[in-house]
């Protein structure tokens, strides 16, 4: 189980760098835990990976939509353990890769150390079936510890990469680098926002411009509807992520679950086919 | 012990606490800031127009004062490091001029900052004022309504106080949605951190502006005693204004160290916010230290009668002192700070913040351990001014 990492496998797989990838993100547990597994079950025909936040109480790289799951996350009793769970009940009906988002201190509690409990919580985690993990607030400078545990358990760390990051940084990170970069394309928090940024295609075109390996680049924050998607993937990313677009939805449709899976069917696929349309 | 100028390491760890455990859009900023204060931390005319800010503006050096009757009352030599007596009423403005100077120099035009009770705040409302920069200030929907006379002092000053709905609308959530205020406006804002905790390079940042506090304390004492003092005691919120006093003492090692941090309700209640005493190990706002929280690494609700010591975490030069057993650390309630806050009103004339009441409260506990010749240090961080509304629900007074 340790030897497929299905990131590597699908960006491995030969052209696979000319299609354009989607991946959606939801909160672990958001609204409730059985209402999530099913949510996760509807949407999985149209997206190609999936992204979990398993929440901790201080995100401070997350706007209010994100903030907000969390807290109904919480409420339907999120937790690491609850979150493994949850994982391994997606991986008995889907197959494709699974990116964790999370904050660093979810994994360093648990064990004796703070290295003994990183082992143990990667492990758990991979055991479950997650491919690749997003520590919001771990930059390459401190990552030391987080890329031997996730090499030893063959799990993708994926960097983010934001407009401030300098040409210096960029390098150091497209280093370690492993499964995709998650490029942050704007200054600013997680949260929906009507208009594609100028800085955008400036930074899309500065990081592809230093990638010298085949490693694809996602862009996210911010994204939120069809010309979004596929302006950016115009642009040159090679995937889009879209997280507090959709978490509006299940915000807006929380006292009618029905109307709310099939309005996140309706947006995701409205994205799919967007980015498809830009193949 | 060798330590000053050890600590922090280049990349800003305390043994294994501290770093930069920051999202990456603030990564630029945080490197600017180091390259920014390294360049002016030796700087001589940075260091002289900081000084004499705070000396011509703020009122430094702050006296240290005998507290005779105290004295008597505990039996030991009790001093006093006033810094109630600065400008603002705490050691907060040693900081927000230190921070907000070295902001100017960095081309900065705002300050944006966050506050529990207010206190930081309102010396950082002072400072954009005095430098001429806009201001903002994040403030927890709780603790606006428990502090509504500091945010009318903010406001009077021309700050802008924004309201913070997220998590326990308290501090550490204003510094949440502070640093998201500052993701978003990273390019012409500062982040004006209010303690020694935060990514590298605040808890350096914030102690050597603190620090003045300890260099005039060993000057004093030696001028008024002619020798080192046998304790020194503060609180411990954050931790600024024990380490601003202590810093200097480290290497002498006869000269103990004790740090109070608020055993709110009790240790048993789980009410408390004793992060050093209690807490494990984790990453919060940047930095690693110990924290109270869950088995999850998820963080606790702290309590304090005192809103300026109730934070769920420490900064992170504290616990690595601690590790060292460099730092002894105590606790205090809020009843047994509240019968010292009084204690030094009617002894002195001096009216304490609630925060340095902890540190008067738990010299009332150790007194045993001293001689009426041993010198114990209180630093006094503030003025209980700013307190009185708190304490008049507790305490209330006949007029005959
Ligand atoms: C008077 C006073 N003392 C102490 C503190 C605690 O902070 P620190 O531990 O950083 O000194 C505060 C914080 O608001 C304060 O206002």
């Amino acid at each position: 189980m340790n030897d497929t990492n299905r990131i590597l496998d699908l960006f491995n797989e030969k052209n696979s760098l000319e299609e354009k990838y989607f991946m959606p993100f939801l909160v672990c547990g958001d609204p409730s835990i059985e209402q999530f597994i099913s949510m996760v079950k509807k949407i999985a025909p149209y997206i190609d990976l999936l992204e979990l936040g398993v929440p901790f109480s201080d995100p401070i790289a997350d706007g209010p939509t994100i903030q907000e799951a969390n807290m109904r996350a919480f409420e339907a009793g999120i937790n690491t353990k609850v979150a493994l769970d949850i994982i391994k009940k997606i991986r008995t009906f889907f197959t494709k890769p699974i990116v964790i988002l999370t904050y660093y201190n979810i994994l360093i509690q648990g064990s004796e150390t703070i290295e003994s409990s990183l082992d143990n919580t990667l492990r758990r985690f991979k055991e479950s079936g997650i491919d690749g993990i997003v520590i919001a607030d771990l930059p390459i400078e401190e990552a030391g510890l987080a890329l031997k545990y996730c090499k030893k358990h063959n799990i993708s760390l994926i960097f983010l990469i934001a407009p401030t990051t300098t040409d210096d940084r960029l390098e150091k990170i497209l280093k370690e680098a492993i499964g995709f970069i998650y490029l942050i394309s704007i200054l600013g928090v997680t949260g929906a926002r009507e208009k594609v940024a100028q800085i955008t295609k400036e930074t899309i075109k500065r990081v592809k411009e230093k990638i010298k390996t085949r490693i694809p680049v996602f862009l996210g924050f911010g994204i939120s509807k069809p010309e979004h998607a596929s302006a950016v993937a115009e642009l040159g990313a090679d995937g889009i992520i879209i997280g507090s677009a959709i978490i509006d939805i299940i915000k807006r449709n929380l006292s009618n679950f029905s109307k709310m899976e099939q309005e996140l069917v309706e947006f995701i696929s409205s994205i799919k086919n967007a980015i498809k349309r830009s193949n | 012990m060798k330590y000053n100028g050890i600590y922090p390491n280049k990349c800003g760890k305390f043994g294994d606490f501290g770093g930069i455990f920051a999202p990456e859009v603030l990564m630029p900023a945080l490197c600017e800031l180091d390259e920014a204060f390294e360049k002016y931390r030796n700087d001589e005319s940075f260091k002289k127009e900081f000084y004499q800010i705070l000396e011509s503006y703020g009122g430094r050096p702050t006296p240290l004062f005998y507290a005779k009757r105290l004295s008597e009352n505990v039996g030991c030599k009790v001093y006093l490091k006033r810094e109630d007596l600065l400008h603002g009423g705490a050691h907060k403005l040693n900081n927000v001029i230190g921070q907000a100077l070295l902001a100017k120099k960095m081309g900065k035009k705002k300050l944006v900052a966050e506050t529990g009770a207010g206190q930081h705040g309102f010396a950082t409302a002072i400072a954009g004022a005095y430098f001429g920069m806009e201001t903002k200030v994040f403030m927890g929907k709780v603790d606006i309504a428990r502090q509504a006379y500091n945010v009318y002092r903010m406001q009077l000053l021309g700050a802008e106080v924004i309201p913070v709905e997220s998590g326990s609308k308290t501090l550490k959530d204003a510094i949440n949605d502070g640093l998201r205020y500052w993701i978003t406006n990273v390019r012409d804002t500062h982040y004006l951190m209010g303690s020694v905790v935060g990514p590298h390079p605040y808890p350096l940042l914030v102690r050597e502006f603190q620090r003045i506090i300890g260099i005039e304390t060993k000057k004093q004492i030696m001028e008024l005693e002619g020798r080192l003092p046998n304790a020194i005691m503060a609180c411990i919120g954050g931790g600024s204004n024990a380490i601003g006093i202590m810093y200097d003492f480290i290497e002498n090692e006869n000269v103990q160290l004790i740090g109070v941090e608020a055993a709110g309700e009790g240790l048993e209640t789980g009410k408390h916010s004793i992060a050093l005493g209690l807490g494990r190990r984790g990453v919060l706002h940047g930095s690693l230290m110990y924290l109270l929280q869950n088995e999850y690494g998820n963080i606790l609700k702290s309590h304090s009668i005192s809103a300026g010591l109730d934070y769920p975490g420490v900064g992170p030069e504290h616990c690595f002192l601690k590790e060292l057993s460099r730092l002894r650390v105590e606790t205090a309630t809020d009843n047994e700070t509240l019968e010292s806050f009084q204690k030094l009103s009617v002894l002195e004339g001096i009216i304490p913040a609630l925060e340095s009441s902890h540190a008067l409260a738990c010299l009332e506990k150790i007194k045993g351990e001293f001689n009426k010749d041993d010198i114990v240090i209180i630093n006094l961080s503030g003025s209980g001014s700013k307190d009185l509304n708190i304490i008049k629900q507790r305490l209330e007074f006949k007029v005959k």
